[in-house]
């Protein structure tokens, strides 16, 4: 059975929910190791993975519906990575919970391997259900506390995120209608051959994709859920959202404009529609992030700053010749060092929330005389947010912010360099509080070492890509490239 | 093939004409003055139940315990659907489709160990 | 479809679904609302039968019209009593806007694309959709089953009370 084979990385991430499932219903006095399994199912993936890359068969599977290429081997390893990180910090918060251990895992597993199915699948029937899911996790999860905040949350994501679905569709189906076939390749394939007879309903089809996918991407104007969710939703969840959906909905967007709508006189249109969608979302989440009060809100604005920036990497395509996918492979790029970072700063949000009952950026006062490492990890992470040196974020906004001026988008790399000096005001704003600020309490913060861990991960993640880029930049290039052959 | 639907439709139509029928006769009948018109006293506007009378009004509030169980449905109803082509192909497609089929009701089956265990399916109050 | 039967078929169904549609959103009460809905279900159903989509109709008539509408019909009763009417809406005005030009949108598409067509009568088997269930598309199958157990195990979380939450954790 080869498509087992090609699959096994989604298939360990899964056994690995099951097996989380049964040992909760049938032994549950040994949920305590539930975490564990968890852990070891990703570990499993991420080696299968690493079989794969070792063995250097890239093949198509399931009736080339599911693409095994060295596109999702990078979104393989980022997701298992994101998810083992999410995994670890989140047990401390499940065990004080003290419920639904069980399904808490084993729903974030199958959220999991919905991500990895989605930047794998090469067919729209296959990304639509790998997009449902990656979805229906995510709103059970950010409904997980509750309580009024977490309800709403979990409400607002699955009604906004149904009318997403409902939107993608019909761009699917009406694409679907004018070529015949769901299989990405050769939807492109019959779009080159028949010309532009039918820019009018790609051009529908095409904007309801966008709008579809946009509410995953959170960009404007489908980005109004993220920061009630972000603050409703449990922090962990907040933190996989922010990172894995996100994530996941970029590499499906790259895959299908690349692959099926990569016809110059489709990509021309894009190109533009995403640096407009680029500028107007990196202004919007900047503006509105400056006023937050709260970290949670603040963060869920700032992710949709950070989605602007992915953007300009669509919009860089119309570079043509050698460079084709140069926007493409910095999206990807920008997404791992971003992954790394997200997490980092929610890692350590994490931590410190849940010890001093707050999410206020004021209580975060003082906290470096409370916990060095905690505050240091934050605003390391915070400064490669902000896109300044020796980070991953820093190289990551300089490589995508090259591919924006090889494709003439100068303007649009300006209202990026400009977003960033708004970034560096609220983002300063935290690490300034954490170390100038004072506080009535002065207890330390003692850290878990799974909390330690994930964090000392990622804070290290960020300074080594911050000092030797190029193995990730590299793998990037590798990846991107599966789009130039056309 | 479609021949076949239309007489369908047709026995549709008459299905339609019965009850349709019997309200506008009732009404007409209205205007001949064979049935007095504006009889109404509460009795007879009572809902039928059987012949009880009713307690209180007929859109109660049901128990949330329903609602598992209309979601459990779901479910399942999805899942049989998924199962009806399969079921008919099940002779040609070999022991490959076989085995997929079995793959697709085990992980379903999973789900119904945990629901059980987990007593999602006992009526409790 | 050729011949008078398919045609007046269509038109009967079109006028029972966009009517029945139209009421579910006019209706003040949400349970006269679901009751048309699944009247609009039942004239979709019939559209699938008229393109001899056979399987996807039988689908819609036991997924929608037999599960779904009951979740709704449930919805509606489980919830107390104030709920069970629309409350007047500001929308109305911007909604009605918003429709009449995606409907100009799609009506320009619809007339502007050369749409390919088959030139076949369409003929269509279960056999060949399980068929091609089973090969193709055997990936979205799997993976649908395990949506439906992901659906299955939040739902089961999500509905459960605290009471149960507190047994279920000294399991």
């Amino acid at each position: 059975m080869n498509g087992i084979d090609v699959a096994g990385p989604q298939i360990a991430v899964l056994g690995a929910a099951g097996v989380i499932l049964l040992v909760d219903a049938l032994v549950p006095q040994q949920r305590r190791l539930l975490p564990f399994i968890a852990l070891i199912g990703l570990a499993v993936s991420a080696l299968w993975t690493i079989s794969w890359v070792a063995r250097d068969d890239y093949q198509t599977a399931f009736g080339g519906t599911l693409s095994l290429d060295h596109f999702s081997v990078f979104f393989y390893f980022l997701f298992a990575g994101i998810t083992a990180m999410v995994v670890l910090a989140s047990i401390d918060w499940v065990n004080r919970e003290g419920r639904g251990q069980g399904e808490y895992y084993a729903l974030v597993l199958t959220a999991c391997s919905g991500l990895m199915f989605l930047s794998a699948g090469r067919d729209l029937i296959t990304i639509f259900i790998a997009l449902e899911l990656s979805s229906i996790p995510q709103y059970v999860l950010a409904g997980w506390g509750k309580d009024v905040r977490s309800s709403e949350a979990g409400l607002k994501y699955l009604l906004l995120g149904a009318i997403a679905s409902s939107l993608l569709l019909y761009g699917m189906a009406l694409l679907y209608g004018v070529t015949g076939t769901t299989m990405l390749a050769e939807i492109g394939e019959t779009i080159a051959w028949s010309g532009d007879a039918n820019r009018s309903v790609l051009v529908v089809a095409m904007t309801l994709l966008i709008a579809g996918f946009g509410f995953k991407m959170a960009v404007v104007p489908f980005q109004m859920w993220v920061p009630d969710v972000y603050q409703g939703a449990p922090t962990p969840v907040a933190a996989y959202l922010s990172v894995g959906s996100k994530a996941a909905a970029f590499a499906v967007v790259t895959r299908i404009f690349f692959e099926a709508l990569g016809a110059r006189f489709l990509s021309d249109d894009w190109s533009n529609v995403f640096a407009v969608l680029a500028a107007v979302t990196m202004t919007v989440g900047n503006v509105m992030a400056i006023v937050q009060t709260d970290i949670k809100r603040m963060l869920g604005y700032s992710s949709i700053a950070q989605a602007g920036n992915f953007l300009v990497g669509l919009a860089a395509i119309s570079v043509a010749g050698g460079e084709f996918t140069l926007g493409a492979s910095g999206v990807l790029f920008f997404l791992a060092a971003y992954a790394f970072t997200n997490l980092g700063v929610f890692v350590a949000v994490i931590a410190i929330s849940q010890k001093i009952g707050s999410d206020q950026i004021r209580d975060y006062a003082g906290m470096w005389k409370r916990s060095p490492f905690l505050s240091l990890g934050l605003a390391f992470c915070l400064v490669s947010l902000t896109g300044i040196p020796p980070t991953a974020g820093f190289w990551a906004k300089l490589y995508i912010f090259n591919a924006g001026i090889r494709a003439d988008l100068t303007w649009l790399v300006v209202v990026g360099v400009l977003n960033s000096l708004v970034s560096a005001y609220y983002y300063w704003g935290v690490i300034r509080q954490l170390f100038t600020g004072a506080s009535e309490d002065s207890t330390a913060i003692r850290t878990s070492p799974s909390i330690g861990l994930s964090l000392g991960v990622a804070a290290a993640g960020v300074f080594v890509f911050g000092i030797l880029p190029m193995p990730l930049i590299s793998a990037a290039r590798d990846a991107a490239a599966i789009f130039a052959q056309h | 093939m479609l021949y076949e639907y239309g007489q369908i439709g047709i026995l549709l139509v008459i299905a339609l004409v019965f009850p349709v029928g019997a309200l506008v006769t009732s009404w007409a009948l209205g205007f001949v003055r064979i049935r007095p018109k504006n009889v109404s006293n509460p009795v007879k506007d009572d809902i039928y139940e059987c012949g009880l009378r009713t307690e209180g009004p007929s859109l109660v509030q049901f128990n949330f315990r329903f609602y598992y169980i209309a979601l459990l449905f779901v479910l399942f109803d999805v899942e049989l659907v998924f199962l009806f082509p399969w079921a008919l192909v099940f002779d040609k497609v070999g022991w490959a489709g076989y085995f997929e089929g079995l793959s697709f009701i085990g992980i379903l089956g999973l789900g119904i160990l945990y629901a059980w265990r987990k007593r999602a399916l006992e009526w409790r109050l | 479809m050729n011949g008078a039967g398919p045609s007046i078929a269509f038109w009967v169904l079109a006028a029972v679904t966009l009517i029945a549609g139209g009421g579910v959103m006019l209706s003040r009460s949400l349970f006269h609302a679901v009751l048309l809905l699944i009247l609009t279900f039942i004239g979709i159903a019939g559209f699938f039968v008229l393109l001899s989509a056979e399987f996807i109709a039988m689908a819609q008539i036991i997924i929608y019209v037999g599960a779904i509408s009951v979740l709704v019909l449930f919805a509606i009763l489980l919830t107390p009593r104030a709920g069970r009417y629309n409350g007047e809406t500001k929308m109305l005005l911007p909604a009605l806007l918003l429709s009449v030009c995606l409907a100009a949108v799609f009506l320009f598409v619809i007339r502007d694309a050369a749409w390919p067509r088959v030139n076949s009568e369409p003929h269509f088997n279960t056999n060949q959709l399980g068929e091609a269930l089973l090969s193709t598309w055997v990936l979205p199958f799997e993976i649908a089953s395990v949506l439906l157990t992901a659906a299955l195990v939040g739902a089961i979380m999500l509905a459960r009370t605290p009471q149960e939450e507190a047994e279920d954790a000294l399991a």
